[in-house]
C-alpha cells in the first residue's frame, strides 16, 4: 500500500493551508484583537447603555469596547474607573424588583468563590427609580451589586475590584449610579 | 438517453476506484492533521460540558438530549440523499465530527475576536448591530468550508459526485449546528439566573433548533460542498473555473448567512422571527432545495444509466428504473408492496431496492456501462451468467432466463450483488408482486406541495405559541 510521491506532496500542502486558516482565524484574529487596546475614555454627559437606558459614567472612567453591547431593547456597558470594573446590564424583564433581584444574586453565587455578604437595602435614583442594593465578595475583591425593575426591564448593576480600589472609586461611582434613568423616567 | 445525456454533461460522477483502500488515508498528512484537530475540539467540548453538568445538570443532559435527538430527522433526510451511493459512516462521522468539534471550537474565539475588533475600530454599537453579520458568515463559513476540504483531501476516491460534497457539506454544518445550539441553550440557562433551569434550554430549542434551524448551518453546508464538490469532480473543467465555483458556492453561503445574521429586512418586534423567516429563511431554502435537487437527479441519472444498460429487465425494469432515482418513489413503491403483500412485500421491495443500487454501484466501480452510450470501456469484465436457459427457482417462484444478449458486468461484487437482486426478484415474484413500483397519482406531486406547507406552517405557529408561554423574548 503507497501512495505517490505528487499526491503526497499536494496532500502535504493542502493539509499545511488548512492548519494554516485554522490557525490564522483561531490565533490570529486574537491575536490582532490583543494588539488593540479595548478600553477608551467614555467622555462627560449621559451614555446610552441599551434598552432606553441612560447613565452618566464617573469622570475619568473608560470604556471596555470589548463587552460593551448596546441594543434597542437590551445593553451592557462596563466602564473601569481604575481597576475597578462598573458594570450595567440591561434585560427585558417582566417580573418584580425581589424577583429581578433575586436573579441577580444568583447569578453572582454562580461564580465560583462569589458570596452575598450582608443585608440589602433599598435605593432610588435622582430620576426616582427604586432599587436595592448589596455587597459581595470574591477572592481578593469585594464588590457591590444594585438592581432596579419595572416598566418591562430589569437594570442590574455590579461594582467590583480590591477593597483600596474599591474604597477610592466607590463616591464617583455611587454618584453615576444615581444617574441611571429608564426613557419614560421610571424603570 | 436524454437522462443520460444530461447526466454526463452536467453532473458526471467519477466511480471510487476498485483500487481505493481506506488504509491508504492513514499515509496521507491531512489524516493526521483531522485527528488531531478533532481530538483538540473534542477536549474542549468535554471541558465544556462537564462543567456545565456540574453547575446545571438537567438542563445540560436536556440540552444533549433535545439537540442530539434534533440531529436525527436531518441524518435521515441526508441519509436519504445518499441512497445510491452511501458514503462510509467514518467519514459522516468525520465531516459531523469537524462542524461540531473543530468549527465550533474555531469559531468561538474567531466570532469573539471580530466582535471586538469592529468594537475596537468602529463602535461598540456598529459591534452589537452588525457583529453577528460580520463574523458568523466569515468565520464559520470558513471553518466549516474547511471541513469539506479536509474530506476531499482524507478520501478523494470517496467524493464521486456534486451530491457527495453536499452530504458532507450539510453533515459539517448539521455538527456545527447541534453543538452550536446545545452551548447556546446552556448560556440561556446560564443568562436566566434561575439556576438549574430547563425552560430556557427549551425555548433555545423551539428558537433556534425549529423556528431558525432549518435555514441554519445545515443548509450553508449543503451550498458549500456543493461547490467543493464540483472543484473534487468536474475535473473535466479548468482549474480556474473549478476553483471559482468553489469560491462563488462558499461566498454565497456567506451571503444568505449574512441576510440571517444582520438586521437587513428584519421586521423587528415580537412577530419579527416569522417575518425573518419567510423573507430572508425560505427563499434561501427553496433555492438550495432546488439545487441539491437538481444534482441528486443528475447522480441518479447516472447511476439508473449502468442498470438500464443491461437491458435485463429481471435487474430491474423501466418502471422500477424511475421509482429507484427518487426517494419518495422509493417509499410509494414500498408502500404499494405493502398493500399488495404485507410486511413481507415491504421488505423484499426495500431489499431489491437496496439491491438494485448497490450492483448500479458496483457496475459503475468495475468501468461498466459508461454514460452517454459510450462503448465499454476495455477493461470492463463480460461474465457469463449463470442462469439458465430454463430459469432458476427462487423459493416458490421459477425465474425466468436471462434475456438474449443481456450483459453481465462488473467485478465479484457487482455479480454479488446482481444475484441478490434475483433473489429479491424470486421472492417478489413469489408473493405475487414481481414488480417493485409506485402506482402513479394524479396531483400526487401537488398533495405533497401542499400538505407539507400546510403542516410546515402550522408548525411554525405552534412552536410561536409555545415560545411565547414560555415567556421567552
Amino acid at each position: 500500500m503507497r501512495v505517490a510521491g505528487g499526491t503526497l506532496l499536494r496532500n502535504l500542502a493542502g493539509s499545511i493551508g488548512i492548519l494554516a486558516t485554522v490557525a490564522g482565524l483561531a490565533i490570529g484574529l486574537p491575536a490582532l484583537d490583543n494588539a488593540l487596546p479595548a478600553q477608551r475614555p467614555v467622555g462627560s454627559g449621559s451614555y446610552p447603555v441599551g434598552g432606553g437606558v441612560t447613565v452618566t459614567p464617573p469622570p475619568d472612567a473608560r470604556l471596555d469596547v470589548t463587552l460593551t453591547r448596546p441594543g434597542d431593547t437590551r445593553g451592557t456597558a462596563v466602564f473601569l474607573v481604575g481597576s475597578v470594573r462598573y458594570v450595567i446590564v440591561v434585560t427585558p424583564f417582566h417580573g418584580t424588583l425581589p424577583e429581578a433581584t433575586e436573579r441577580l444574586r444568583r447569578k453572582i453565587t454562580a461564580v465560583r468563590g462569589h458570596e452575598i455578604t450582608g443585608q440589602q437595602f433599598p435605593t432610588t435614583t435622582a430620576s426616582g427609580l427604586p432599587g436595592v442594593q448589596g455587597t459581595y465578595a470574591a477572592p481578593g475583591r469585594g464588590g457591590r451589586y444594585l438592581v432596579f425593575a419595572g416598566d418591562g426591564v430589569a437594570i442590574e448593576v455590579t461594582v467590583a475590584g480590591t477593597a483600596p480600589a474599591l474604597r477610592d472609586a466607590l463616591g464617583a461611582i455611587e454618584a453615576s449610579t444615581k444617574t441611571i434613568a429608564h426613557r419614560g423616567g421610571t424603570a | 438517453m436524454t437522462q443520460t445525456l444530461r447526466a454526463s454533461r452536467s453532473a458526471p460522477v467519477h466511480p471510487t476506484p476498485a483500487w481505493a483502500h481506506p488504509g491508504k488515508s492513514l499515509l496521507l498528512p491531512a489524516f493526521w492533521v483531522v485527528l488531531l484537530l478533532i481530538a483538540g475540539g473534542g477536549l474542549r467540548l468535554v471541558v465544556f460540558i462537564r462543567e456545565s453538568f456540574a453547575t446545571y445538570p438537567t438542563a445540560t443532559l436536556t440540552a444533549l438530549v433535545l439537540f442530539g435527538l434534533y440531529a436525527v430527522p436531518f441524518c435521515v433526510f441526508v441519509a436519504a440523499l445518499d441512497y445510491l451511493e452511501r458514503e462510509p459512516p467514518l467519514l459522516l462521522a468525520t465531516a459531523f465530527a469537524w462542524g461540531g468539534l473543530v468549527a465550533t471550537s474555531i469559531s468561538i474565539r474567531g466570532n469573539a475576536a471580530v466582535h471586538n475588533l469592529i468594537a475596537k475600530l468602529a463602535s461598540p454599537g456598529l459591534a452589537a448591530e452588525w457583529g453577528s453579520a460580520m463574523a458568523g458568515p466569515t468565520v464559520e463559513e470558513t471553518a466549516k468550508a474547511l471541513g469539506i476540504v479536509a474530506i476531499v483531501l482524507v478520501a478523494r476516491a470517496q467524493v464521486n459526485s456534486i451530491l457527495d460534497g453536499v452530504v458532507y457539506g450539510s453533515l459539517v454544518g448539521l455538527g456545527f449546528q447541534v453543538v452550536e445550539d446545545v452551548v447556546y441553550a446552556i448560556n440561556a440557562v446560564a443568562v436566566a439566573g434561575r439556576g438549574d433551569q430547563v425552560a430556557p434550554v427549551v425555548a433555545t430549542f423551539l428558537l433556534r433548533g425549529f423556528l431558525a434551524g432549518l435555514w441554519s448551518h445545515t443548509l450553508f453546508g449543503a451550498l458549500a460542498g456543493a461547490g467543493i464538490g464540483y472543484l473534487a469532480v468536474r475535473t473535466d473543467r479548468s482549474l480556474f473555473s473549478r476553483v471559482g465555483v468553489a469560491v462563488l458556492s462558499v461566498l454565497g453561503a456567506m451571503a444568505i448567512h449574512f441576510l440571517w445574521n444582520s438586521p437587513l429586512l428584519s421586521l423587528g418586534g415580537g412577530a419579527g422571527i416569522f417575518g425573518d423567516l419567510f423573507v430572508k429563511g425560505l427563499p434561501p431554502l427553496l433555492m438550495i432545495l432546488f439545487l441539491v435537487r437538481g444534482v441528486r437527479h443528475r447522480e441518479a441519472d447516472y447511476y439508473m444509466a449502468q442498470l438500464a444498460a443491461l437491458g435485463d429487465r429481471r435487474i430491474a425494469t423501466p418502471d422500477e428504473l424511475r421509482v429507484l432515482a427518487h426517494g419518495h418513489l422509493r417509499a410509494g413503491a414500498r408502500r404499494h408492496a405493502h398493500g399488495r403483500a404485507g410486511i413481507k412485500g415491504r421488505h423484499a421491495v426495500r431489499r431489491l431496492q437496496r439491491a438494485q443500487a448497490r450492483l448500479a454501484v458496483e457496475l459503475s466501480r468495475a468501468g461498466g456501462i459508461a454514460v452517454a452510450g459510450l462503448p465499454l470501456p476495455p477493461a470492463t469484465a463480460v461474465a457469463p451468467s449463470p442462469v439458465g436457459g430454463a430459469g432458476v427457482a427462487v423459493g416458490v417462484a421459477r425465474m425466468v432466463p436471462q434475456p438474449p444478449g443481456a450483459l453481465v458486468l462488473g467485478g465479484p461484487a457487482a455479480v454479488r450483488w446482481r444475484d441478490r437482486v434475483l433473489v429479491e426478484r424470486g421472492r417478489l415474484l413469489a408473493l405475487g408482486h414481481p414488480e417493485a413500483t409506485a402506482p402513479a397519482t394524479r396531483n400526487g406531486s401537488i398533495r405533497r406541495v401542499v400538505g407539507g406547507v400546510a403542516i410546515f406552517l402550522a408548525s411554525m405557529v405552534a412552536v410561536g405559541l409555545a415560545l411565547i408561554a414560555l415567556g421567552a423574548s
